[in-house]
């Protein structure tokens, strides 16, 4: 069940708030728990029984590492537990990306599974994977409740698309939570603020993108205006639904970390890693980088680190290798930064945001690539290789038509908008009567985008 | 306090909409867009184990919804104004002209419907002393300032892919104002000189006086509901006189002869009241005209561009046949028409050639 379907809104929505609110307050974590469930078999009836079964693995060995704290066992445990994570993970998610690359280098043809991938697999398995890292490293104790422990991990909001919320960080929460009128009129409003960025500014985007895909009349100024359009869209697509999981988050009465920063606004690559898929990073981070060395070795290990670290970021996004080669591109320029060229990008003006666009946009072209071949004549297109002319009568007319839309993404993928309602207080009634006319509306012309049934895609399926 | 005033505010509107969705009666066919709403889904353990139940629920729910079709038009209005998008759901609008997107040129349907037309030559037309022609109407969107096919590529590749057609050229013979605002059809009342710019390249005499009558209800073309926009409404305008009141005409869609309109006056009230034009799509349909000047046969294999176009021809022929390949197989042409020393016109608009398809 997507976020931005009327389903979710108007069917499953307000029964789960409804219950939730009328429950008392120990039954309140069963609501959640059963309605989590539902969402998911909506999507996945026959997968969810693999996420519960994952579930009782995390309960499981979680208990097992915790109890054997400080013995040898725990460390057995725990290596059980992420060789289980992983190995389900590689199962549903890369078994056929290893056998087509086996059947390719070795010439034999070995049939491919066709395995379905488990919606939010990726999401649950980092999560379940952190929990018994944390228990191991004794951060935090293992949840005695096996229903505390399933609802953290298969609580709606952050199921399918993030962000991956740390055990540790809403450990308390599952317990004990404030339910107050100020954290649910701020999720409601990070919510709805969610949904615009999704329905109104990315699924437009990406129907763009799909244009442009299928046009016969692709020139070198399309090429760009594609990696534009298709950047903001991951951008608002992706924080879009980052915002949605906050905001279900808070009228549920958890608190989630925060996903992305606005990371156009960097000034090195490792600045806008600081700011996107925040959640991801820090995992990354906390659970491979680090303990590979991270930055405490010589350069030579650390590079390595850096490499291992972004070809797993990358292979975690999908099973191909346009993937892999878009975590190494990032890995590349946050090597050179670390080693070369950092300090002088903080003396400059202007230019070291140019950078960051630049990469970010050939990035985002390398990430939509549906093969090797495409991503090499994409890339090579945008910088003239390609056999295209400059402009194009195609790329002219969606220039004047998504023109606005473009430069509102834009102006909304930076902090001008929060600023500017930050300064201009209007006295606190006008503002408050302002702020719910305004999410009203939004509200609305959400629904209506999506009663019309226009473009709607979900991104996350490869993840 | 503020914040309750949020909280409440963004609750009701939830619940009422909620509460909408499940008590409110849902429509079963959306007059707007022309088209059956979706049903509720099959409740089996099959189709939720499958995930169709969730797809079809999802359709469901959204064709459903309470207001849609307020909700479609406030979201094509804010595509429209406030983002500037030049069209909605492929539905563009200028000034008061409505149309939809036809983009890019469609090669393999080209290469159908060519291939569909050789068929008919080969087996039909060869050695019957027909004289063939063919004649490409633009659609609208060629005089608009939209994303457009290359017109000049789709005319030459067909000419080229029909050497055994004469090509007839009817683009300078049309204006935009040929056009219904709201419809893609052309107006019959503004298509006289292209009736003659046909018939004088096939040397027929179609000259002939005719009076104006006027549909009373406004007519809101297929693009009106698709738009979801405020449009103006047309009228529709058919020509009238006593050659074409004394005309036959027979519909053969059931396989046996029945008689038809030239001017369906209920279907003039129907959904679609461009089909009052020789009663809409037909598989084959005959009009005799008993008071013709010289015998003489023409076929016209067409699309709903010729239902309007055709009476026009009507004073020129002793009969006309009109054939839509789309819902007859062109192998059982043999079985009801008569090519022989017949004039034949291929008549397609831009736009069924780019989606030929349908074609048999």
């Amino acid at each position: 069940m997507l976020f931005s379907s009327v389903t979710f809104l108007y069917y499953f929505l307000p029964a789960v708030l409804l219950l939730y609110y009328a429950v008392p307050y120990k039954l309140k974590n069963a609501v959640l728990l059963l309605a989590s469930l539902v969402f998911y078999a909506w999507g996945e009836p026959v997968y969810v029984f693999l996420m519960l079964a994952s579930n009782a693995c995390g309960y499981v060995l979680g208990r097992l590492i915790e109890k054997h704290r400080g013995e040898k066992q725990a460390k057995t445990w725990l290596i059980v537990s992420v060789v289980f994570n992983l190995a389900l993970l590689g199962f549903f998610k890369y078994t056929d990306f290893f056998i087509s690359n086996f059947n390719a280098a070795t010439g034999l043809s070995v049939p491919l599974l066709n395995v379905i991938l488990p919606i939010g697999i990726s999401f649950y398995t980092f999560q379940i994977l952190s929990y018994t890292v944390d228990v191991y490293r004794g951060d935090v104790a293992a949840q005695r409740d096996p229903l505390k422990l399933a609802t953290y991990i298969s609580f709606f909001p952050q199921l399918i698309a993030g962000p991956i919320v740390r055990y540790r960080d809403i450990a308390t929460q599952l317990d004990e939570r404030e339910l107050s009128f100020y954290q649910t009129s701020r999720g409601v409003r990070r919510l709805i603020i969610g949904l615009a960025k999704k329905v109104l500014i990315a699924n437009q985007l990406g129907e763009l993108c799909e244009i442009f895909r299928v046009s016969p009349d692709k020139s070198v100024a399309y090429f760009w205006l594609y990696a534009v359009a298709f950047t903001l869209h991951v951008y608002f697509d992706f924080s879009g639904y980052s915002d949605m999981a906050i905001g279900l988050g808070k009228i549920f009465g958890f608190e989630f970390t925060e996903n992305f920063r606005y990371p156009f606004i960097s000034r090195s690559i490792s600045g806008f890693w600081r700011r996107w898929h925040i959640s991801l990073g820090s995992w990354f981070r906390d659970y491979v980088y680090i303990p590979l060395g991270g930055n405490r070795c010589g350069e030579g290990r650390q590079i390595i680190n850096l490499l291992v670290v972004w070809s797993l970021t990358g292979l975690w996004h999908g099973a191909a290798w346009n993937f892999v080669i878009w975590g190494l591109f990032f890995a590349v320029f946050l090597i050179g930064e670390k080693l070369l060229w950092g300090d002088a990008l903080s003396k400059v003006p202007i230019l070291p945001h140019i950078y960051v666009i630049v990469i970010t946009l050939v990035s985002f072209v390398i990430f939509d690539s549906r093969s090797l071949p495409e991503m090499l004549h994409y890339v090579g297109s945008m910088f003239g290789a390609g056999d295209y002319p400059l402009i194009s009568t195609e790329f002219l007319y969606y220039l004047r038509s998504y023109g606005l839309l473009i430069i509102c993404a834009i102006i909304g993928a930076t902090p001008f908008c929060k600023l500017f309602f930050r300064e201009n207080s209007f006295g606190i009634t006008l503002k408050t009567l302002f702020e719910t006319v305004f999410l009203i509306i939004l509200l609305l012309l959400v629904t209506a985008y999506l009663a019309d049934g226009s473009f709607n895609p979900f991104l996350y399926f490869r993840f | 306090m503020k914040d309750r005033i949020t909280c409440f505010a963004l609750a009701l509107c939830l619940l009422c909409g909620s509460l909408l969705c499940l008590f409110r009666e849902k429509p079963d066919f959306s007059e707007s867009e022309r088209r059956v709403l979706a049903k509720f889904p099959e409740t089996t353990a099959q189709s939720f184990f499958s995930g169709d139940f969730a797809d079809g629920f999802e359709e469901y729910a959204t064709d459903t919804f309470p207001f849609r079709e307020y909700l479609r038009s406030v979201k094509a209005h804010v595509s429209r104004a406030v983002f500037n998008l030049s069209d909605n759901n492929g539905i563009f609008k200028e000034n008061a002209h409505i149309t939809k997107l036809d983009y890019p040129l469609n090669m393999p349907m080209l290469d159908h419907a060519a291939e569909r037309f050789d068929f008919i030559n080969r087996t039909y037309l060869e050695g019957k002393n027909t004289r063939v022609f063919l004649s490409i109407i633009p659609d609208k969107n060629y005089f608009l300032d939209v994303l457009k096919l290359d017109y000049e590529k789709l005319c030459s590749y067909m000419r080229e892919k029909m050497p055994y057609a004469s090509y007839i050229d009817i683009f300078p013979k049309l204006e935009l104002e040929h056009y219904y605002l709201t419809d893609s059809h052309w107006r019959q009342n503004r298509i006289y000189p292209v009736a003659e710019t046909i018939a004088n390249a096939l040397g027929a005499d179609i000259s002939a006086t005719y009076s104006e009558s006027f549909l009373p209800d406004p007519f809101y073309g297929v693009y009106a509901g698709q738009s979801a926009l405020k449009v103006m409404p047309d009228s529709i305008i058919y020509l009238e006189n006593d050659t074409l009141s004394s005309c036959t005409v027979t519909s053969f869609d059931t396989g046996k002869p029945e008689k038809a309109e030239m001017y369906d006056m209920e279907k003039a009230k129907g959904r679609d009241p461009y089909e009052m034009f020789l009663s809409g799509g037909s598989s084959l349909l005959t009009i005799e005209n008993p008071n013709a000047k010289e015998k003489r046969e023409l076929v016209i294999f067409r699309d709903s561009f010729a239902s309007s176009l055709a009476p026009l021809l009507v004073p020129g022929y002793s009969k006309i046949t009109l054939v839509d390949i789309r819902y007859i197989q062109s192998a059982m042409l043999g079985n009801f028409v008569d090519f022989e020393n017949a004039d034949v016109l291929f008549l397609y608009s831009t736009s069924m050639l780019n989606a030929s398809l349908a074609f048999k």
